[in-house]
């Protein structure tokens, strides 16, 4: 192995080789592509959150253009399942079916031959329903009494967990005690090309083509071929290039199987493009939490313990795969973040309101859960009288614990959390913040710390028992005459530079150079099974299926090459791109061995590896329990006491990722995720009101950060090995995302110290902060 | 609600065309002029993933109907071809890691280009502002401002060089 | 989402643009705010008249002590300067604000304000700088003044069958003091409060509060205002009806930085 020796291989910032496309216009997307005969999709989506369906009329000589689920009745209903105790199964209908469960739902589909036209198609149709109650405040969903989403279900909650850690005798005990409420706000990820789907059925191969943008093409196969009752060699996914994914395209989507579906009928290519108006009402699915709770600690800020009674808003139905209770069942087990936590009680409900349904977004549950620590830990830090640095470095775990196992069994693999902190903080003056708040000055200074549980496998989706678990992941790599590397891994890119990331990686081991190395993505058809892009798996295990499989075929390479230089294989090595004798003078390219294998195989060596130039090779860490990349974020915040504005003068991130193979990509991540977090912090929320209907339909209304709401962030990088994985690397694609929230809460608190406010939800709007000061001033009163 | 035949002047072609009157640009230069590096991201003109120019200037395709275009010069992220700015641009945004899906990239060029050319002396704070109208979801625009700034800081230098000599 | 259908009609005469929007047609300017509305179906016009093609519908030309402003000039004509002077200064500065440079190159100030969006930056700032709109109907023309052009939210005071040709604004000497101000969360969002004021010595100075989800308040005489910024500030907001306390607080900090501009 020579990493990083040539300046092409892991630990590289190599530029990426998929830039060239995307910078001439001439990426592919779902929306570019289309096929003779092609007819648009346009779904007729409810317009009301809850309601019985009556009838639906379909425009007066356009019968045959409008299908609803009675005329799709082949199509099976969505079950995610969990193998939690307890979990109550939604069936969700690819098209509303008697019952609408909320503001968005697809009724029907209607096609034409353009989009506008079958636009006009959804709006001719005439929908006639019963209007029912909206469930639109999780806090109360449960409630009895409240209308029931599910009726064969006895409350609205798909889940409730429970840990039971006796936290009564810390009254007494406790030096401080603070406990707060607070709530995250729904958000739509909004990657910015909306899903997509186009469906042709191919007759010859008998198989329905899916071209669809989505993060995980294998799994949506299997889902597809299930619902549609067809086996999977009667499925093929192609996923082109996708336009951002961040958990957005991580489901089997209703609509793929609608297309799907209307494809085979129709005998012709359908497509449908979710535009943005339909993405935020009827999209928007993720980040809603609500969280009462309370942290014991001792007077040098030790936490004696967590008490956590948290509700997330799942929406109305258990998408598939990942299900509804992804968010909420992890909280409990995200609490203690990086620190050492010796008690903890924690409720959880995943409650069922007519929302969309929830997926998972980039950072997942630990966001919000993040959010609800660190801002609690300020809070203790705040009545004890101790800094913010002095509280988290008195409950960070320890380098010398690693690896650590918490008290919740999460297992960190490596690394000195404790470092990251100091260096986060040393990187701020702190004492001139000190010296602007002494002068009245509303600046504040914020710290969040966490970790991320990344590329977890087998063990842990196991337990959660979702249908889809996570095995070896596969790669496959071939040689070719030329000597060209072709790579073919079933997770896929949208954004994350894998096609440079992994051809470092066989740059690594084989020595072919990058440019010479094709990664091919995204198509059932031409690569291995995955589970796909999500949950920041990638960069570990297709970069470790990548390098094993590279591993093997390098060994067969050398076999071929020590035959034609007339030595045995424990004389030569693979480096360069050559096979080349270890002692004395002699080589021979690997193009040469390739050459020879399908061109010249007369001259191949005697009991020569009959498989020949092509290797497919599985691989999964071991443990497989995750790696743990963490980060320190330091925020320096101003408030404008006027307005409520919130102006983010200094940002710095200590990030460990591992080992990094490409540092460029990896510092483009954590900044990429940096940017949604500061949306979830200070901008992004999809407001519904009590009737379930969301309030902002365009961009104009649902805000994501700019170009001039984004500082320019300070990063540092610590690089600590994961004991576990190939090269060392660690999941860190979520990492961005997780932090801010907390640390610029954090800030704005610290800044609002002296009036004694305090911001308790997200998004921390002007109106928020400007309520917080309003009702500290009264309280003072 | 018949079409109407308008002509434009697309990447420096003169094209023919019969569209709807409810046709925005952006769908006739995606659809049949097959010029799909135009992307759609918003449909009200807040994106920038649309932006184009019309006529010389920055312009969202998504919310200019194809119909009042009619006589109007139309440049793509297709029809720089070898001009001077874009292709610094472009090697300054794969060098600073400005684009991770490539979405956004097609408007984000197109506004930036106008900013190197209107602005030669944007600082890092105008070229944020300039560029407010473009929304990217992957990058957090580290990469994409200092993309641009070098290509002004850049021009700058050569300017100044070329007054001395 | 796409329009609905309608037809497009590109009328060659001020009367033939009247003609068409008496029989209904919806005029349309650089439908920068139109398109989108257009887009999701929150507009569902017949027929679109495109007045951009009419002749002098954009440009500017001095006349006097005042400047008249075609309606279809746009916003980033005059953030580029195309009007002279001190009030060319003031509108530059005003222009370069509204949304972002691809939206400007097309929106109009005409257009803009004839779609009376109550958060829209024409129709904050224009009464304060005084002038009069320019009608044009079967009658000819007929001059507005701008002070209460816009009447209610996405109403004006335009006539039926009349669309808005130009603007007339009276030229401001160097002397001429502005302050402007507006909250937005991020550049080129709509405002949520927004105030202006024009101080031009030897004149009643002038101030505009705006943008609070009606039309624009004129405060006619703003000496009070320019006297007493913060008690003044609260009296003129505690008139503004239906106001959060946060909306409150910020129409109270607008006129407040429209005052200090104007004295900056």
């Amino acid at each position: 192995m020579n990493a990083g020796a040539t300046g092409f291989g892991v630990g590289a910032a190599l530029r990426r080789k998929e830039d060239a496309r995307f910078l001439i216009g001439k990426g592919r997307y779902v929306g570019d592509i289309t096929r003779p005969g092609m007819l648009e999709v346009a779904f007729l989506r409810s317009p009301v959150a809850h309601a019985r369906l009556k009838r639906l009329t379909k425009p007066a000589g356009h019968e045959q253009q409008v299908f609803t689920i009675d005329d799709l009745p082949e199509i099976k209903t969505i079950r995610a399942n969990s193998a939690l105790p307890g979990f109550r199964v939604s069936e969700q209908p690819v098209l509303a079916r008697g019952k609408i469960r909320h503001v968005g739902e697809a009724i029907a589909a209607c096609i034409a031959g353009s989009r506008a036209e079958a636009e006009d198609l959804a709006g001719a149709c005439e929908l006639d329903y019963e209007m029912l109650p909206a469930v639109s405040d999780m806090t109360r969903a449960h409630l009895p009494g409240t209308p029931l989403l599910h009726e064969d279900w006895s409350m609205n909650a798909f889940l409730e967990t429970h840990r039971n850690d006796d936290v009564s005798g810390l009254d007494a005990i406790a030096a401080a005690k603070v406990t707060r409420t607070l709530r995250t706000s729904r958000q739509c990820m909004a990657p910015l090309e909306g899903r997509g789907v186009l469906a042709e059925w191919d007759p010859r191969l008998e198989q329905i083509i899916v071209t669809t943008s989505t993060q995980m093409p294998h799994v949506t196969k299997s889902g597809l071929a299930d619902c549609l009752g067809l086996d999977e060699g009667q499925v093929r996914i192609i996923s082109p290039d996708v336009g951002g994914g961040f958990g957005y395209k991580g489901i089997l989507l209703p609509e793929e199987l609608v297309l799907a579906q209307l494809a085979i009928r129709l005998g012709r290519p359908v497509r449908w493009l979710e535009d943005r108006f339909e993405q935020l009402t009827a999209g928007a699915n993720c980040r809603e939490h609500h969280y009462v709770i309370t942290a014991w600690a001792d007077e040098a800020g030790r936490l004696l313990g967590v008490e956590c009674d948290a509700i997330v808003d799942a929406g109305a139905y258990s998408s598939y795969p990942f299900g509804a209770c992804l968010e909420a069942a992890q909280v409990g087990s995200i609490l203690p973040g990086p620190y050492a936590l010796p008690l903890l009680r924690c409720h959880t409900m995943s409650a069922c309101t007519n929302k969309p349904p929830i997926l998972p977004y980039r950072g997942v549950a630990r966001t919000g859960v993040c959010y609800a620590m660190e801002t609690t830990l300020d809070a203790l830090a705040r009545q004890l009288g101790i800094s913010a640095e002095a509280i988290r470095l008195a409950n960070l775990v320890r380098p010398e614990a690693m690896p650590y196992r918490n008290l919740v069994g999460k297992v960190f693999d490596s690394g000195d959390y404790p470092e990251a902190l100091r260096r986060a903080v040393a990187a701020i003056d702190v004492p001139s913040i000190r010296a602007r708040q002494a002068k009245g000055e509303a600046v504040g200074f914020g710290l969040a710390t966490f970790c991320e549980q990344g590329a977890h496998g087998t063990s842990v989706y196991h337990a959660w028992g979702i249908p889809f678990v996570p095995g070896f992941e596969q790669a496959f790599v071939r040689l070719s005459p030329d000597g060209i590397l072709e790579v073919r891994v079933g997770v896929h890119s949208h954004g994350q530079g894998m096609e440079t990331s992994l051809a470092q990686v066989a740059h690594t081991i084989l020595g072919v150079h990058p440019d010479k190395v094709r990664i091919v993505l995204g198509d059932t058809a031409l690569t291995p099974y995955s589970t796909g892009t999500w949950g920041s798996r990638a960069a570990v295990m297709a970069g470790g299926a990548v390098a094993e499989a590279c591993r093997q075929l390098g060994d067969r390479i050398a076999s071929i090459g020590a035959g034609l230089l007339q030595v045995t294989r424990p004389d030569v090595v693979v480096a360069d791109g050559f096979v080349r004798r270890i002692e004395g003078e002699g080589s021979v390219s690997i193009a040469d061995v390739a050459r020879t294998w399908y061109r010249a195989p007369q001259n191949l060596p005697k009991g020569v590896d009959k498989g020949g130039l092509e290797v497919t090779a599985g691989y999964r860490p071991d443990p497989d329990t995750g790696t743990h990349s963490y980060a320190a974020h330091a925020v320096v915040a101003r408030v404008d006491l006027e307005t409520g504005a919130v102006v983010l003068e200094d940002f710095v991130v200590v990030e460990d990722g591992g080992k990094l193979i490409n540092p460029m990509i990896v510092d483009g991540q954590v900044l990429g995720g940096l940017a949604q977090g500061i949306g979830t912090a200070l901008y992004e929320e999809m407001p519904y009101d009590g009737a379930g209907q969301p309030l902002a339909a365009t961009l104009a209304d649902y805000l994501l950060p700019g170009s001039a709401d984004v500082p320019d962030v300070r990063l540092e990088h610590m690089e600590t090995p994961s004991p576990w994985t190939t090269f060392g690397q660690k999941g860190i694609g979520e990492s961005g995302a997780i932090g801010p929230p907390a640390a610029i809460v954090n800030a704005i608190n610290d800044a609002l110290a002296s009036i004694g406010a305090e911001v308790t939800d997200l998004p921390a709007t002007p109106e928020r902060v400007l309520a917080a000061i309003a009702a500290a001033r009264a309280g003072k009163a | 609600m018949s079409r109407i035949d308008i002509t434009l002047t697309v990447n420096g072609e003169p094209r023919e065309l019969k569209v709807e009157p409810r046709d925005q640009l952006a769908d006739v230069l995606r659809g049949p002029l097959m010029l799909t590096g135009t992307h759609v991201g918003c449909e009200h003109g807040v994106c920038g993933a649309c932006t184009i120019e019309i006529d010389g200037a920055p312009a969202r395709s998504c919310i200019a109907h194809a119909g009042s275009c009619d006589g109007a010069t139309i440049r793509t992220i297709e029809g720089f071809g070898d001009d001077e700015i874009m292709r610094a641009l472009r090697e300054a945004f794969t060098r600073e890691h400005a684009l991770q899906c490539g979405y956004c990239t097609p408007g984000m060029l197109v506004v930036g280009r106008d900013v190197v050319r209107r602005l030669p002396d944007a600082d890092e704070a105008r070229v944020r502002e300039e560029m407010s109208g473009n929304l990217c979801r992957c990058t957090g625009y580290r990469g994409i401002v200092r993309a641009i700034v070098s290509v002004i800081v850049a021009r700058r230098h050569a300017r100044r060089e070329g007054a001395c000599r | 989402m796409k329009p609905s259908r309608f037809s497009y009609k590109r009328p060659a005469s001020w009367d033939d643009a009247v003609k068409l929007v008496l029989a209904g047609a919806r005029p349309g300017a650089g439908t920068q705010s139109l398109g989108p509305m257009l887009n999701l179906r929150l507009a569902r016009p017949d027929t679109i008249a495109d007045l951009r093609h009419l002749p002098d519908y954009a440009g500017v030309s001095v006349r006097g002590d005042t400047v008249r402003i075609g309606a279809g000039t746009t916003h980033a004509a005059l953030e580029d300067g195309v009007v002279p002077g001190r009030l060319g200064q003031i509108m530059a500065s005003v222009a370069r604000r509204i949304a972002y440079r691809p939206v400007r190159t097309r929106g109009t100030i005409g257009g803009s304000l004839a779609h009376a969006d109550p958060a829209a930056d024409w129709v904050a700032v224009l009464p304060a700088l005084g002038g009069v709109a320019v009608a044009f109907g079967a009658a000819g023309e007929r001059r507005l003044p701008l002070a209460n052009f816009v009447t209610g939210i996405f109403e004006t005071a335009l006539a039926p069958g009349e669309v808005l040709r130009a603007v007339e604004v009276p030229m401001l000497r160097d002397a001429a003091r502005w302050g402007h101000w507006k909250f937005c969360r991020k550049i080129g969002e709509f405002s949520k409060a927004t105030a202006c004021l024009l101080d031009v010595p030897g004149a009643r100075p002038r101030a505009v509060l705006a943008a609070l989800d009606g039309p624009p308040m004129v405060i006619d005489d703003a000496a009070a205002l320019l006297a007493d910024p913060t008690g003044e500030a609260r009296r003129i907001v505690a008139g503004c009806p239906g106001l959060s306390p946060w909306r409150q607080a910020i129409a109270e900090a607008a006129l407040r930085h429209a005052v200090q501009g104007a004295r900056a």
